[in-house]
């Protein structure tokens, strides 16, 4: 009985963690799916924008002590919040000079050879980033420590990490607020328009070059906030990225490409299945693990990827 | 003929002119690390090489080559350190273990389109990348054997390597040279271009594609196994990273992607570029090499999007507006048989007799209770019908009908859920597009699908090789095709994106015709047509009908249709709801009722009349 | 009010458009006929900005038309329902009329003209939470002409609304159109059906190969031999 118990609590554990990091991964995939969603761009550098994200984070709360004053509790909380704006001018300076160059009004009809542009611009811009970031940044692993990361509620028998406990509700704010803002406001109903039909959307007035730079810089802010909460329970260095593109595109595939609920909780599960993959296999499988859902996931149910349910005339 | 082997000469000439110059070069170099760089330059050759064998000529784009790159090396390694198995031996045997990955690799990815597939083959190597650490393989060294080296592929010269590098590259090389130049590389552009016209027109895409991933599996394998012996050290990161993918992908597409040429270009510049700086700055600047790849990769996509080959082509001036066009396409080599001799060929050519157009055969295609639905929508509900051989059999029906799903079934685009679907006396439900195809059923599409950056008459070749044996005889029954629409003159030099509606629907119908197919589906072959180029068309049809195609029409123009065919079929929520003359049909209530209009019969008096 | 004076389009090379010149009256219904290719899409394409003329005018209530950019013609009071219809297939019916509104015209008029445009296409108010790709082909076309109608244009450009419809349908968006143009609206309409567009409109065009081959009000047009000979097949 006793064993059966311990086992229920690994269990429970395993869940309870794989939900705290599955709610921040589901951020993540929430910035990578509406970037695919509006502009139709499989942006590989995603992971690299959250690896700044990251970063901006760990300056303003530990390397130039910006936001010392906030305390050690609400500092890390805020630089994950500041990092958002950081990086959404990044991303938006990237779209203007670089990417709206390949995607937009412009290359619409350009077809798949157009897609291919994009996709490999991407590539570029994410071997540039990591590896501009290995320079500038150095190769050493770091975390912004805070007395969160090292404390945790408990529930019963299941420990809770404050620090991804806090990360997990404010990703969920993050996540509603840009839920609302796409379906409630009239600039965020004209992101989905853009998304929709670039061409009829020019016709009633919408500037979709401007559209796609929103939705570009909103997605890698919102990856970036993300990266800025998980920065406080993980170490990192310039590479991170990478680790995380697959995780992202698992969740985004999941839930079915171009649907934002659906991202969020496509990468809720991936962050699921990453924890509780650790009960049956060993810790350095765990990204396989990811990786076999993730072509599972594309294998059965590709059609997801664009959540699309009809079929265009 | 002739003509072609001079091209396939002159690449030959070229390569062996390019191996002889690369060795000269090497063997003069006495610093070995330039040498080293040579080497690398080679395998990354090769590399690219396998990469555009699958994805330059077939457009499925891999991020994830360092699979078999990494298998390739790994296995090298292995053999050695566990079995003591000579890279001589390790290497064949590390292609073959690439082809097999290609292979298992291939059967489920290919199910994939697009971003989809490119994802997928992203996460192979990464998956690998982990599952090699936890085997505890973090890094595996090839050991030094100091009796007999040679017998281990190991010399102190590193131009020994450099020969064999070599080598290796030119198989390499001229195995893309044959594909470029053959029906595979011809098939494996219309893939690229546009996958359901090229299926309807009898190419088996799986297999092609399916050979087209072993040879580049293989290629890149074979890199990965000779990276393991230069370098006589292999890591998970180091073979099986993103780098290593997006590498092969930047020096093809750096190069030019699609065309033999590329790859070698692209190694050539990049990689002693990001080697020597990595080696002068790499201390202070760490990731030196990748941002030299990445800032390569974003020029080209900007500057010259198809590689600097094509760019330096278009520049000067050698690509010929009529060839392949602007953007990454091989060019084939000019077609020999003169169109002018074309005409007569299609009165030798005919093999089926003319069919009086009054008295109609055997029934030549039956549908019996066939049904299809989406989710809840019935398409196609339970519909029967009997074509015989030698009519022009209008399909009729308001928008949403059920039409087009009914030819997607016929061809096998879709399955049907229910019904029999029977074909000149055999079953051919169930049966893929292309073999449908081969069974003499083509077909046209709504929108028009061509290919457009080949030519007119390259498109038509495509659409002939199911009915041909040889490349040659393809191109006769491309050009007799051509002929039988028309356009067997200068037009059949011109590249399929620059036609007008009306050229491209009649290169749709030649591409159809060239396999003789007996029969012919036209979707809507008459849409946006305007009145004049209507009376261009309508006759056409009706020859090739004479000349013994039954041929099976959607349409939405009335008018046309009621001058063209012998018999409608009406469609209404995926439903036959008539069937006859036409002079019957548009008389019919219901058939007015549910598509006609009642305007339609005050307009159509002095038009029917 | 739209007054468009020897315009050429050229896409590489090929003349789409060659000294193209054609007047709109307010509350006229001007019709372009002509066959597949003629150029009538790119001519509406020129006047939304998403094309650029190598030569001629635009200029729109006096306005100097190609100096504005493409997003802010909209504004303008323009309406462009494109061919295709292309409506926002992943939005609901409610939503694409409101993108409709998105110009400032639109965003002030939305009280006035969303009833009338649920009165003119009564299905649209039925199917007002239905996803817009899930309708029919003529459901979709009266959202794309609800949608130009929502921005309370002065000007309504159609591009082909018969494509792909069957002729019962087209009928019925004909009568409307009609409709909506006798409430004062005026239209600008490109369309291969020559015989329906030449009996509604006020003065028709014939586009061929980019040259306007003939001009004329509806009564010169629809007794001319060559027209009735080429186009109506009398």
């Amino acid at each position: 009985m006793d064993a059966l118990y311990w086992h229920l609590v690994d269990f429970l554990q395993a869940m309870a963690a794989g939900l705290l990091v599955g709610g921040i991964y589901g951020l993540m995939c929430v910035g990578l799916g509406i970037i695919f969603g509006v502009m139709r761009v499989v942006n590989f550098a995603h992971g690299d924008f959250m690896m700044l994200g990251m970063y901006a984070a760990f300056y303003l709360v530990t390397g130039f002590g910006t936001l010392a004053f906030l305390g050690p509790y609400a500092g890390p909380i805020v630089g994950a919040l500041l990092a958002g704006p950081i990086v959404f001018v990044i991303g938006w300076l990237l779209h203007k000079f670089l990417i709206a160059r390949v995607t937009g009004a412009r290359v619409v009809s350009a077809e798949a050879e157009g897609h291919y542009a994009q996709i490999i611009l991407t590539l570029g811009i994410a071997l540039v980033l990591a590896n501009g970031g290995l320079i500038l940044f150095g190769s050493t692993p770091v975390s912004v420590q805070t007395p969160l990361s090292r404390e945790s509620w408990e529930i019963g028998p299941v420990f809770l990490n404050q620090a991804r406990a806090i990360g997990f509700v404010i990703a969920i704010v993050c996540a509603i607020g840009l839920y609302l803002f796409l379906t409630r406001t009239n600039l965020g109903k004209a992101l989905r328009a853009a998304a929709d039909n670039p061409i009829a959307a020019a016709y009633v007035g919408i500037d979709v070059d401007r559209a796609h730079r929103i939705a570009f810089g909103l997605g890698v802010g919102i990856t970036a906030i993300a990266g800025g909460l998980i920065a406080s329970s993980q170490s990192f260095q310039p590479y991170v990225g990478f680790d995380f593109v697959i995780v992202m595109y698992a969740g985004v595939v999941l839930g079915g490409m171009g649907s934002i609920l659906g991202a969020f909780w496509g990468g809720l599960t991936i962050g699921l299945v990453q924890q509780m993959s650790t009960l049956i296999l060993p810790y350095q499988l765990q990204n396989t693990a990811i990786f076999v859902v993730f072509l599972v996931i594309i294998f059965f149910r590709p059609q997801g990827m664009f959540g699309r349910v009809w079929e265009r005339t | 003929m002739t003509a072609k082997r001079r091209g396939l000469l002159r690449q030959y000439a070229a390569i062996a002119i390019f191996a002889a110059v690369f060795l000269a070069v090497g063997f003069l170099v006495r610093n070995s690390y330039y040498q080293l760089i040579m080497v690398l330059v080679l395998i990354w050759a090769t590399m690219g090489l396998g990469w555009n064998m699958l994805s330059g000529y077939s457009g499925m784009i891999s991020f994830g080559h360092a699979a078999f790159f990494g298998l390739g090396a790994y296995t090298v390694t292995l053999a050695f350190v566990k079995f003591g198995i000579t890279p001589w031996f390790g290497i064949p045997l590390g292609v073959v273990v690439g082809v097999m990955a290609g292979v298992l690799i291939g059967i489920p990815t290919f199910r994939l389109r697009g971003h989809y597939f490119a994802l997928a083959m992203l996460a192979y190597p990464l998956a690998m990348l982990y599952v090699f650490e936890w085997l505890g393989y973090q890094e595996v060294s090839l050991p030094m054997m100091r009796e007999n080296p040679a017998a281990y592929m190991q010399f102190t010269d590193q131009r020994v390597y450099m020969a064999l590098a070599l080598a290796l590259m030119v198989v390499c090389m001229v195995i893309s040279l044959h594909v470029e130049r053959s029906r595979f590389g011809r098939s494996l552009l219309a893939i690229k271009q546009n996958l359901p016209a090229a299926e309807a027109a009898g190419i088996n895409a799986a297999r092609w594609r399916m050979y087209a991933m072993m040879l580049s599996a293989g290629m890149a394998a074979a890199a990965g196994d000779f990276y393991a012996v230069i370098l006589l050290v292999v890591t998970p990161l180091t073979v099986f990273g993103a780098l290593t993918s997006a590498q092969a992908l930047i020096v093809a597409l750096f190069g030019g992607v699609g065309v033999l040429w590329g790859p070698i270009i692209g190694a050539a510049i990049l990689i002693p570029l990001a080697e020597t700086l990595h080696a002068e700055l790499g201390h202070i600047l760490p990731g030196i090499q990748g941002v030299v790849y990445g800032l390569a990769i974003i020029l080209i996509i900007l500057v010259a999007p198809d590689g600097i080959y094509w760019k330096v082509r278009d520049k000067l001036g050698e690509r010929r507006k009529t060839s392949a066009a602007s953007t990454g396409v091989a060019s084939f080599t000019p077609v020999t048989t003169t169109l002018a001799e074309a005409p007569s060929m299609v009165s030798c050519g005919r093999d089926s007799s003319p069919v009086s157009r009054a008295a109609f055969g055997a029934p030549l295609l039956e549908l019996e209770n066939v049904s299809r639905s989406f989710g809840g929508l019935k398409a196609v509900d339970d519909v029967t019908l009997s074509i015989p051989e030698g009519t022009i059999y209008g399909v009729i029906g308001p928008n949403g009908a059920g039409k087009t799903t009914l030819f997607n079934v016929v061809n096998g685009f879709l399955a049907a859920n229910r019904g029999s679907i029977r074909f000149a006396g055999a079953e051919i439900g169930g049966l893929k597009p292309h073999q449908v195809c081969a069974r003499g059923l083509g077909r046209t599409f709504q929108v028009v699908r061509s290919f457009p950056r080949m030519t007119v008459l390259e498109n038509v070749v495509v659409g002939a090789f199911v009915g041909a044996r040889t490349d040659d005889q393809a191109e006769r029954l491309a050009i007799e095709a051509l002929a039988r629409v028309g356009m067997a003159d200068a037009q059949a030099r011109m590249l399929a994106g620059g036609l007008t509606t009306k050229q491209l629907r009649l290169m749709e119908l030649a591409r159809a015709l060239a396999p003789r197919p007996k029969m012919l589906l036209l979707d809507e072959t008459l849409a946006g047509l305007g009145q004049r180029e209507l009376e261009d068309i309508l006759p056409i049809i009706r020859q090739v009908n004479r000349e013994g195609v039954t041929i099976v029409i959607i349409e939405h123009t009335m008018h046309a249709m009621v001058k063209l065919a012998d018999h409608f079929s009406v469609l209404d929520h995926g439903r036959l709801i008539a069937s006859g003359p036409p002079g019957e049909v548009v008389k019919n209530p219901a058939v007015i009722e549910a598509y006609l209009g009642k305007k339609w019969m005050s307009r159509a008096q002095n038009q029917v009349a | 009010m739209l007054k468009i004076r020897s315009l050429d389009v050229a896409y590489g090379g090929l003349h789409a458009l060659s000294g193209v010149s054609l007047d709109v009256e307010r509350g006229q219904f001007v019709a372009v006929v002509g066959p597949n290719g003629a150029g009538k899409t790119t001519l509406f394409k020129t006047i939304s900005g998403v094309v650029t003329p190598s030569a001629g005018e635009i200029s729109y209530n006096g306005q100097n038309l190609l100096a504005v950019p493409p997003a802010e013609r909209a504004q303008l009071g323009i309406a462009h329902v494109p061919e295709g219809r292309q409506v926002f297939a992943s939005m609901t019916v409610m939503e694409n009329l409101e993108m409709g509104a998105y110009t400032r015209n639109g965003q002030v008029r939305w009280k006035d003209t969303l009833p009338m445009i649920l009165q003119l296409f009564p299905v649209l108010a039925e199917r007002r939470d239905q996803l817009a790709g899930t309708l029919s082909g003529g459901e979709q076309q009266m959202v794309a002409i609800g949608r130009g109608l929502a921005s309370a244009p002065e000007l309504l450009m159609l591009d082909e609304p018969s494509m792909g419809l069957a002729p019962s349908i087209v009928d019925a968006i004909f009568e409307r159109i009609q409709l909506v143009h006798k409430n004062g609206m005026t239209i600008l309409l490109v369309e291969q059906r020559v015989a329906e567009a030449l009996e509604t409109c006020d003065h028709g065009y014939v586009l061929e190969t980019g040259r306007v081959s003939m001009e004329g009000t509806h009564k010169t047009l629809m007794s001319d031999e060559r027209v009735r000979k080429a186009y109506l097949g009398m």
